[in-house]
């Protein structure tokens, strides 16, 4: 599903955040990527999600490299991937429900369509009462729950997630990761960047460990050698 | 279709459509979007009246100019009813050889209407108008000549061709001169022109800050919504989605400071409407202030619709391609 072949990102002004970054997670999996702060964790994500393009080597998403992917073929790309980031980022002036309908209407969905399908999602985070609500009238883990229903609402084949958990208390976070283990049982590619070591501890799935932008921990890498 | 995963459709695909529904659905989304957009405006009304306000009267001094110069030129078109030619007969000329030249002067397609002055009808009236009645009784002959009164079609009283047609006239046979009072004519036409350049240039400034003042309300909108826009972005909006509402509130501030812009000339028409009929009647002339039609009312908010349009276009195209989402 994601395969990064010798990928480095270099920013403007000399700083190399990513160099010759090599690892393959399979469809289907659920996998960590870990790393202390200013590791690469999230120039890896922005690569997947094209927010950036690397400095050097390929990035594939199922097969599909990245770096052929034209500027205005980008927000199809990102349609294909859900994406949920540790400070939410919902739109404050809009509701709950306009903020989870958003991908749907963004694809040009029937409303009867949407509406379902943002029932569907919201139920799964267990916030469907919240639905007229704005965004600053709920909880931390439940903005977060919003975020991940908003990802989730078009049944995205990939799911990447940025410190999901950062601003919450360790409960709410194995509430949260459970519900990517959900979507992972329904067949869905979840990677989850995150430095709570504990968290990962808890669970038993593949962690990728990346260190001053070098991989420096892969548990399958280490398989096959 | 799915880019990255072949046989993955969107929400939207996986309900079959036809060709019909397809097109009547992005019909009813472009709506949607501008019933949306029309309600973002009502959230911010302040905001919202001060743009249409100012629109609105920048709008309005370029319709009031073009009104001056339509009413202007209605009274013009009055004065160039004036544009008559006077043909002197020599006086060589019998009476038949006149009558003669009067019945062919009215077959001429540049002449609307042809009156003879006998040379003894002439005395009489000057007698009546000069106070020297009983001076000229004193006079062995009559030293008026006979005159032709030539009237041009409309298309031969403006000046050059009303020229022409008095060169024309003179080389008859039958005329020794001939007389056309048109300097004062050309003069106001040609401040009239003057009026007209003027008027265009004023507006086209007008019209260039209603464009500047549009797109400058919409940059800030942008700036506004910033995090949205970036959030949109993130989860796969083009930017063509991105760019309608703000292309609807564009528009829709063009549509309203139009009517706006309408509302204040006719209040204004209204207003001076008494007052000129006062002062005509003081002329003792019927002239009455001509308003915009309704086809004039049309082209006006079209105008400013087009040039909410044109502004809002600018800055969507310029400032919604720079934000891009910066950070996951």
């Amino acid at each position: 599903m994601i395969n990064f072949q010798q990928v480095s990102k270099t920013y403007p002004g000399g700083h190399r955040a990513l160099e010759k970054v090599n690892f393959h997670v399979k469809p289907g999996e659920l996998a960590f990527l870990t790393g202390h702060s200013g590791a690469g964790k999230s120039t890896l994500l922005k690569l997947i999600s094209l927010m950036e393009r690397p400095s050097a080597g390929h990035v594939f998403i199922n097969g599909v490299d990245l770096n052929a992917v034209k500027s205005r073929q980008i927000p199809y790309v990102r349609r294909d991937i859900g994406i949920i980031f540790q400070n939410h980022r919902l739109l404050e002036r809009h509701t709950i429900f306009d903020n989870v309908a958003l991908p749907l209407i963004i694809e040009g969905t029937h409303h009867k369509q949407v509406e379902k399908r943002v029932h569907g999602a919201l139920d799964k985070v267990g916030l469907l009462d919240k639905v007229k609500c704005h965004p600053s009238t709920l909880s931390g883990g439940e903005q977060q729950r919003v975020g991940i229903a908003r990802a989730i609402v078009n049944s995205p084949p990939l799911l990447l997630a940025d410190e999901p958990t950062g601003n919450l208390d360790p409960e709410l976070s194995m509430d949260i990761l459970r519900l990517f283990e959900e979507f992972n049982n329904h067949g869905t590619t979840v990677l989850i960047a995150t430095h709570d070591l504990g968290l990962i501890s808890r669970m038993k799935y593949r962690s990728l460990t990346l260190k001053d932008g070098r991989m420096s921990q892969d548990p399958l890498a280490e398989a096959t050698l | 279709m799915s880019l990255l995963f072949k046989g993955r459709k969107s929400q939207n695909e996986r309900v079959k459509k036809s060709l019909f529904a397809a097109g009547y659905f992005f019909v009813l989304n472009i709506f949607r979007q501008g019933v949306h957009s029309l309600g973002e405006m009502w959230r911010t009304p302040m905001a919202s009246m001060m743009t249409i306000a100012v629109l609105g009267l920048s709008l309005t001094l370029p319709a009031t100019l073009y009104l001056v110069v339509k009413n202007v030129q209605q009274v013009s078109s009055g004065f160039e009813e004036a544009a008559e030619i006077s043909l002197f007969v020599k006086e060589s000329m019998s009476e038949q050889e006149t009558q003669t030249l009067v019945k062919r002067l009215a077959l001429y397609p540049e002449i609307d209407k042809v009156s003879f002055i006998s040379k003894q009808k002439a005395l009489i009236e000057f007698k009546q108008v000069s106070g020297f009645g009983q001076a000229l009784d004193y006079l062995d002959a009559n030293p008026l000549p006979d005159v032709v009164i030539v009237t041009p079609t409309s298309r031969h009283r403006q000046p050059n061709a009303a020229q022409a047609l008095l060169k024309k006239l003179e080389a008859e046979r039958e005329v020794d001169f001939g007389k056309l009072d048109i300097a004062w004519l050309e003069r106001l036409n040609a401040l009239l022109s003057l009026l007209k350049e003027s008027v265009i240039t004023i507006a086209l400034l007008l019209l260039t800050s209603v464009t500047l003042i549009i797109g400058n309300t919409i940059r800030l909108s942008i700036m506004d919504k910033k995090e949205e826009i970036q959030v949109m972005k993130l989860v796969g909006a083009t930017n063509t989605f991105i760019h309608a509402p703000f292309l609807w509130t564009g528009i829709w501030y063009g549509i309203v400071g139009g009517l706006f812009a309408f509302i204040c000339v006719a209040l204004m028409m209204w207003w001076l409407g008494s007052a000129v009929t006062q002062v005509a009647g003081v002329y003792q002339t019927n002239f009455n202030l001509i308003g915009l039609s309704l086809g004039e009312f049309g082209a006006l908010v079209l105008l400013a619709t087009s040039l909410g349009f044109v502004g809002s276009y600018l800055s969507v195209n310029r400032y919604i391609k720079e934000i891009e989402p910066d950070k996951v």
